[in-house]
């Protein structure tokens, strides 16, 4: 199999050894070994390149795949180990940033909230499937691509990440989603709470009251999921006592 | 149910869980994905998409970025959707979601326990690692691996104990189910819009919610 396609499969798991030191540092090391077998004829800078590649490294898991291309081919060109190690730290945030306001702030609430509309509609099976290989198609792209750039570029892949498409989706996709989950809350408030039986007027309320708390909420004295628990107890009490 | 579903949930929680950070991220964590494919094993998808859509809700208020703790909400979600399937979903929903909502915050402790045993790994392989010894990297990986395969399954198992548990007997008369369902949709809206809000952050992206919300009402109304 051919050396990319194997990193590509690697960074699939990329997160599996994440730990709160290195963080991503490990998977990065498993996902450019296939890239670096060039260098096994000199096992000395086989070695030293081994060494430098499990070292910190957290980026956005898709887009992992720039970093790991511009730092195999910096040590297939023969940089210098500190140059690559300044690479390494240099592209953390940015590939992180421009990661999760693509994907975690605009594709997944985007597609999840275009999900739920459609599944209010009547199309629940239909809408997840699409979701679903619609979703895997882009990610497995965005991923290649990020490799394929990478070793383009090596040591200039920031200028290229920064002259593609991908920091105006990332400022659009944000709003994209935003326009999405609005429509979402009024199809899922009328299939869930007028499917189990409340008036349009209730339901309203209910929608309302949940802006109001949502607002307060903001700041996270309390989280949704342990005011839900918490208003859920009380209601067993009440009802308990009332029984 | 039979043997073979639980099996099945089993199994499939335990992909779900790997899904969240391990594996792929190929939404098939997300609760609306997860909630549906437990539906069709267990044969009420109905109950699978309701759940699961319930529990989206809470789970689009969370950003799983770096090193911050997240919910798991995959096995919580096929847990809830086998506690409420081939039920009245109007008194079932309240209680599956609440279920739902518990393991997923366990689950968020499990990952963290997972993380640490890798960390400890790591520290016994450091110099090795540092060094660059051939396949230090790939076994650590691996280990990884197997820690959250294990704690997928432990954290599917643990909700798939409690429906076991919870479905002896019924729990709640209907009244307080019903309660308890429109206890749980609301704090899912709760959950939604704060999230919503919190993403949008411009004033710009808040008047895009807006539109969308104005856009869907319409929607609605002419549908």
């Amino acid at each position: 199999m051919m050396p990319r396609l194997r990193a590509l499969l690697r960074l699939v798991s990329l997160q599996a050894s994440y730990t709160y030191e290195r963080m991503q540092g490990i998977g990065i090391a498993v996902a450019e070994e296939p890239l670096l077998e060039p260098l096994q004829d000199n096992p000395e800078r086989a070695r030293a390149a081994r060494g430098r590649s499990a070292q910190y490294f957290n980026a956005h898991p898709f887009l992992a795949g720039a970093a790991v291309g511009a730092l195999a081919r910096a040590e297939l060109d023969g940089e210098p180990g500190e140059r690559i190690l300044r690479l390494r730290t240099a592209l953390s945030g940015p590939l992180g940033a421009l990661g999760d306001q693509l994907f975690w702030a605009g594709i997944v609430p985007g597609v999840m909230g275009l999900a739920l509309v459609a599944a209010a509609a009547g199309y629940g099976l239909r809408a997840v499937l699409a979701a679903v290989v619609g979703y895997n198609a882009l990610r497995v792209m965005v991923t290649w691509w990020g490799l394929k750039i990478g070793l383009q570029h090596g040591l200039t892949v920031a200028h290229a990440l920064s002259e593609s498409a991908l920091p105006v989706m990332a400022a659009r996709a944000g709003a994209l989603a935003a326009l999405i989950i609005g429509v979402a809350i009024p199809w899922v408030a009328a299939w869930l709470l007028r499917g189990i039986g409340q008036p349009v007027r209730s339901t309203v309320l209910v929608v309302a009251g949940a802006f109001v708390l949502g607002v307060l909420t903001l700041r996270r004295p309390l989280s949704a999921p342990a005011l839900t628990l918490g208003a859920a107890l009380l209601t067993l009490l009440w009802r308990w006592s009332a029984a | 149910m039979t043997t073979l579903p639980w099996l099945a949930l089993l199994v499939w929680g335990t992909v779900a869980g790997l899904d969240l950070a391990s594996v792929l991220q190929g939404l098939l964590n997300r609760p609306l994905v997860a909630g549906t494919v437990a539906g069709i094993m267990i044969g009420d998808v109905g109950a699978g998409l309701r759940i699961g859509a319930a529990l989206e809700l809470f789970a689009l208020d969370v950003l799983p970025v770096g090193a911050s703790r997240y919910p798991d909400y995959g096995a919580a979600t096929v847990a809830a959707v086998a506690l409420g399937a081939w039920q009245p979903w109007d008194t079932a929903l309240g209680p599956a979601v609440l279920l739902g909502l518990l393991i997923a915050q366990l689950g968020g402790w499990s990952i963290v326990g997972q993380r640490r045993v890798t960390a400890w790994a790591l520290h016994r392989a450091a110099q090795r690692l540092d060094r660059g010894d051939p396949g230090v990297a790939r076994r650590l990986h691996l280990l990884g691996l197997g820690t959250d395969m294990l704690r997928s399954a432990g954290l599917a198992l643990l909700g798939l104990g409690a429906v076991a548990l919870l479905t002896r007997e019924p729990l709640f008369d209907l009244s307080t189910g019903h309660a308890l369902t429109v206890v749980a949709v609301a704090g899912g809206f709760v959950a939604l819009i704060a999230g919503a809000l919190r993403r949008a952050g411009t004033v710009r992206r808040i008047a895009w919610l807006a539109c969308g919300i104005a856009l869907g009402a319409a929607g609605l109304v002419l549908q």
